[in-house]
Parts: C-alpha cells; structure tokens; sequence
C-alpha cells in the first residue's frame, strides 16, 4: 500500500498545479466580449478577445489577405489602426514603411484582441468570402503555364472586378505540414460569375504552384477566398497602355475581355505582350481575333530572345524598349493615357519608368506586381 | 561543437510550420552546428570561399533580374531566370526579412540547374547554412561551385 503514496501525492500536486494554471489562465488571459469597429461604425463585431485580429475577422467573415496564414512572414494582412492598441511588435516593424508606421498601419495577424478596437480596412473586404469549387478543367497554355478552370460550388458565383484576384487554398501534402494560400488573378470575365479561370506560372520549389502543376487533378475539390485588390480599370476616356508578361496575362485579359464585352468604343486599348521565345506566348489566336473584330485594340506581342525555329517577324526585344518605341513614335501623341501593368516586379518598375519618360502620369499609372 | 543559444533559437525557426511550410532542415536531425561545419568543410574542398560564392551567386541575382522576369543569357554560357512571388521571409536567425526573389541558373552547356532564393543567399553568406542534408531547398556546396563558376 505504501508504495503507492508517493506516486499518488506527486500525481494530487500535479493536478492541483495544473488546476491553478488554467484558473489563472482563465481569469488573466480573459478579455471578455470586445467590439471590432470596422470603418467608423459602417460595421460592427462582437467577439470574444484574446485571439489575433486576422482569425477573430475570418471567424466573422471578414477575410483580409494573408499569405503566410498569420506567421506574420508576408505582410499582407495590413489595416489601419485608429485605437491605441500599444507599440509596433518587432514581428510587424520590418514589414511596414515608415509612412505606413505613421499612419497607423499595422499586421492583423500580430494584433491580440484585448480590447474593443476599431480598424480601417478597404470596402472590398466587406464582399471578400471562401468558396468551394471544382477544378472544371487544367490546361497547359505554355511549357511553364497552366490555365486552372474552377466550377465554383459553394456558393456558386462570384462577384468582382476585372483585373482582381483571389487566393488559393492549398491543402496541406507531402511534407508540406499545413494549408497555405496564394494569390492569383482572375483571368476570367465577371459575366462568367460561375467560373474562375487562373493562369499559373511554375515557380521551381513554389509550395503553391508545386502542387498546382504536379498534384492538382481535374474533378478535385479546390478553396479559394476573394475577391481582393485594386487593380482594375479607372472609368474614363484615356487611352489604355497595358503591359504584361507571363502569368501577368491573367487580370489585362479579364480587363480586355471585360471591355470588348461591355461594348467600348471610345479608348484606344494598346496591349503589349513580352515573352522570351515563341513558346512562352499564348493566347495569340485569342487577342489577334480580338484585334480584328475591335477598331480601337492594339495587340502587339515581343519576344525578347526569339529562336530561329520561330520565325518570328513581329517586334523583338525587352518589353520595355518596344514599348518605349511605341510610346513615342505609333501611340497618338494628343491622346491623354493611363497604364496598366501586371508582370514581375522588375519588368513593373521599368515599364513604370518608360511611361513616366514618355508623359504618363504617375499617378495613372496602375499594376498588379504578382500575377 | 556546441550549440549556442543563437544557433538553438535558429533551429526551432527552422522546423516546418514556423516561418515556411517546408521548415530548412527536411530530414535532416543532426544539431544545426554539425551542418554547419561539414558544409564549411565541403566549400573549403571545393577551392572557393564564402565571400567568392556569395559574390557569385549575387551576380547572377542582379544579371538575371534584367530580364524583367524572363529568362536570360549571362556571359554566353548561363541561363538565368529571376523571379519574384508575393510575400517576404524572414531569416531564421533573425536577422532580416528577405523578398521571396527566387534565381534559376543553368549552365548551358551541361544543362545543370540550381535555384536560390535571396535568403538562401543570406544564409550561406552570413551564416554559412546551406539548408538541411536532405531537404526541398538544399544547396549542394560543391553543386554550387560546379555550376556558378
């Protein structure tokens, strides 16, 4: 009997000890009900504290863009902070600018919910929403690209902007221990509200775009989450410069789709395509029709290192000086212009620096830097 | 060797889940500073230095980045692609936060590829890590060496 004392005093301390931790868990770590004030009273949440900002929004249908899922790695889940909720963490500084520090931004993955707090965040987000679809089709448009179709489900339409994105949810595989999401831009039409269309880029060890090229099956299940970004056509008379490369093809063709759909007639539209040889172009057949059937659309394609089995007789070079020639001796010179980039960040940056040179305003100047 | 406080601290950032999905070790168990030194012996073997390595693998960052997202031919005899993907990563020592710029070199004429991203680079550079034996990002210090050079 007695060699069961020890073990059985050391086992009522044991729990005594844990009993005490979660009562004191329970009382210091409980903030009760807060209220998230979203925009100035346009919206208000009761929810209880004490988890991040990000999850308590998701878990009432607010969904801010993340693509680390709260890691607070990506910086994409940034809002504006109008209570005082204490210092910048040192997990947010190094992925704020110093004017965003200024202003009040902050990571919502970071942010503890303490207390009730109100927060700044674009109207978009109010329709941003999870989706379940099935991949309707999967189709290679270059060696490195795929066109992804998905048959949305649950619900079964979408409603957004052309030239906005989503993000993809990719299930946790192989050694990959958790879901991840990435963004993508529709390159599907919003008359289509059923179907997303995605093109995807392989990116070598890319999670995402891993599992998008290798895994991913037609008749598969698929998450996504949108619609989100700014980045869509401004409702006015100046002529369009698009520019894109890659996958960056994706929002400028649900931008363009989108136009000659709606019937436009009064813009010049100019679509400059780079790519490196022939077979990293697609979609030609699709934009040289479009070009026949609508008077004002440009559609001039480059390649900048084309093969001699190519025998490629259109413009070559970077997109950027074919666009830079464009610019000032073909583009009609009254016209006022606006631009439209989607493409890497390098070719976005010199494309920007081209159309500063050749008159376009800054500040008419719109892009997607990740397709 | 012993594993200081710092290097623990590393380690545990580097299991998956933590700061990516795939962690930096892959299988790979042995504590952080016996992959460290095997593979400060593996360069040294090689006949190149930390600081010619980085220079060269930043070379190939910069030259590639000029083709605006297309690959692109360097000195005649490599083909490289940079590219960028949305988002940053932070180092696991702590360190710095880098853009996820992913190089893609291949060396023309034996049709060798290695990729590195602008971390990787950090690692080998600072911290003379070249990601766990084996694991999804691992950087071969002699690979390295046979295709940059």
């Amino acid at each position: 009997m007695s060699i069961w004392i020890a073990p059985l005093v050391v086992g009522g301390i044991g729990a005594v000890l844990a009993l005490t931790i979660a009562i004191i868990d329970a009382i210091v770590n409980n903030y009760g009900e807060v209220e998230i004030d979203i925009n100035q009273g346009k919206k208000k949440l009761q929810a209880k504290g004490g988890a991040s900002l990000l999850s308590t929004l998701s878990e009432h249908g607010m969904f801010i863009p993340s693509a680390c899922g709260g890691r607070g790695s990506c910086g994409a889940c940034k809002i504006g902070v109008l209570s005082d909720i204490g210092p910048i963490l040192p997990t947010e500084y190094p992925l704020l600018s110093p004017q965003e520090r200024q202003d009040g931004i902050r990571l919502s993955c970071q942010i503890k919910l303490k207390a009730s707090i109100e927060i700044q965040i674009p109207e978009e987000l109010f329709i941003a929403r999870p989706y379940l679809g099935v991949i309707d089709s999967l189709k290679d448009v270059t060696h490195d690209i795929k066109e992804v179709r998905i048959a949305l489900e649950k619900p079964d339409s979408i409603e957004y902007q052309a030239g906005q994105y989503v993000q993809l949810v990719i299930p946790p595989y192989r050694k990959i221990p958790e879901s991840t999401q990435r963004a993508y831009s529709m390159s599907s039409t919003p008359s289509q509200p059923n179907t997303v269309e995605l093109l995807i880029r392989k990116v070598p060890n890319g999670i995402a775009t891993t599992y998008v090229h290798e895994l991913l099956k037609e008749g598969q299940s698929i998450e996504l989450i949108g619609p989100f970004g700014d980045f869509y056509v401004r409702d006015n008379e100046a002529d369009m410069i698009c520019v894109a490369g890659g996958s960056g093809m994706a929002p400028i063709k649900s931008i363009l789709m989108d136009l000659f759909e709606k019937g436009e007639q009064t813009r010049h539209i100019w679509y400059f395509f780079g790519a490196r040889s022939k077979r990293d172009l697609f979609y030609l057949d699709l934009f040289s029709s479009l070009e026949e059937r609508w008077p004002i659309f440009h559609f001039i394609p480059a390649l900048s290192d084309p093969l001699p089995e190519d025998e490629w007789k259109d413009e070559t070079g970077l997109i950027t000086d074919v666009l830079d020639e464009y610019l000032r001796n073909r583009v009609d010179p009254e016209h006022t212009k606006e631009g439209y980039l989607c493409g890497s960040p390098g070719m976005v940056n010199a494309c920007v620096q081209v159309m500063k040179k050749n008159g376009i305003p800054e500040d008419r100047i719109y892009y997607d830097k990740f397709a | 060797m012993k594993m200081t406080p710092e290097l623990q601290m590393a380690q545990e950032n580097m299991l998956p889940g933590k700061i990516s999905g795939q962690g930096f070790l892959g299988d790979d168990h042995r504590p952080l500073i016996d992959i460290i030194t095997e593979d400060e012996e593996r360069l040294a073997k090689s006949g190149k230095s930390f600081d010619e390595l980085f220079q060269r693998m930043e070379y190939f960052m910069i030259h590639g980045r000029k083709g605006l997202g297309e690959p692109i031919v360097v000195d005649n005899e490599w083909e490289v692609w940079v590219d960028e993907a949305r988002g940053k990563m932070v180092c696991p020592f702590q360190d710095g936060i880098y853009a996820k710029i992913n190089a893609r070199v291949c060396k023309i004429s034996t049709k060798d590829c290695i990729t590195y991203s602008e971390l990787a680079l950090h690692l080998i550079h600072k911290h003379h890590f070249f990601q766990g034996n084996p694991s999804s990002y691992r950087l071969n210090p002699e690979e390295l060496v046979r295709i940059l050079f």
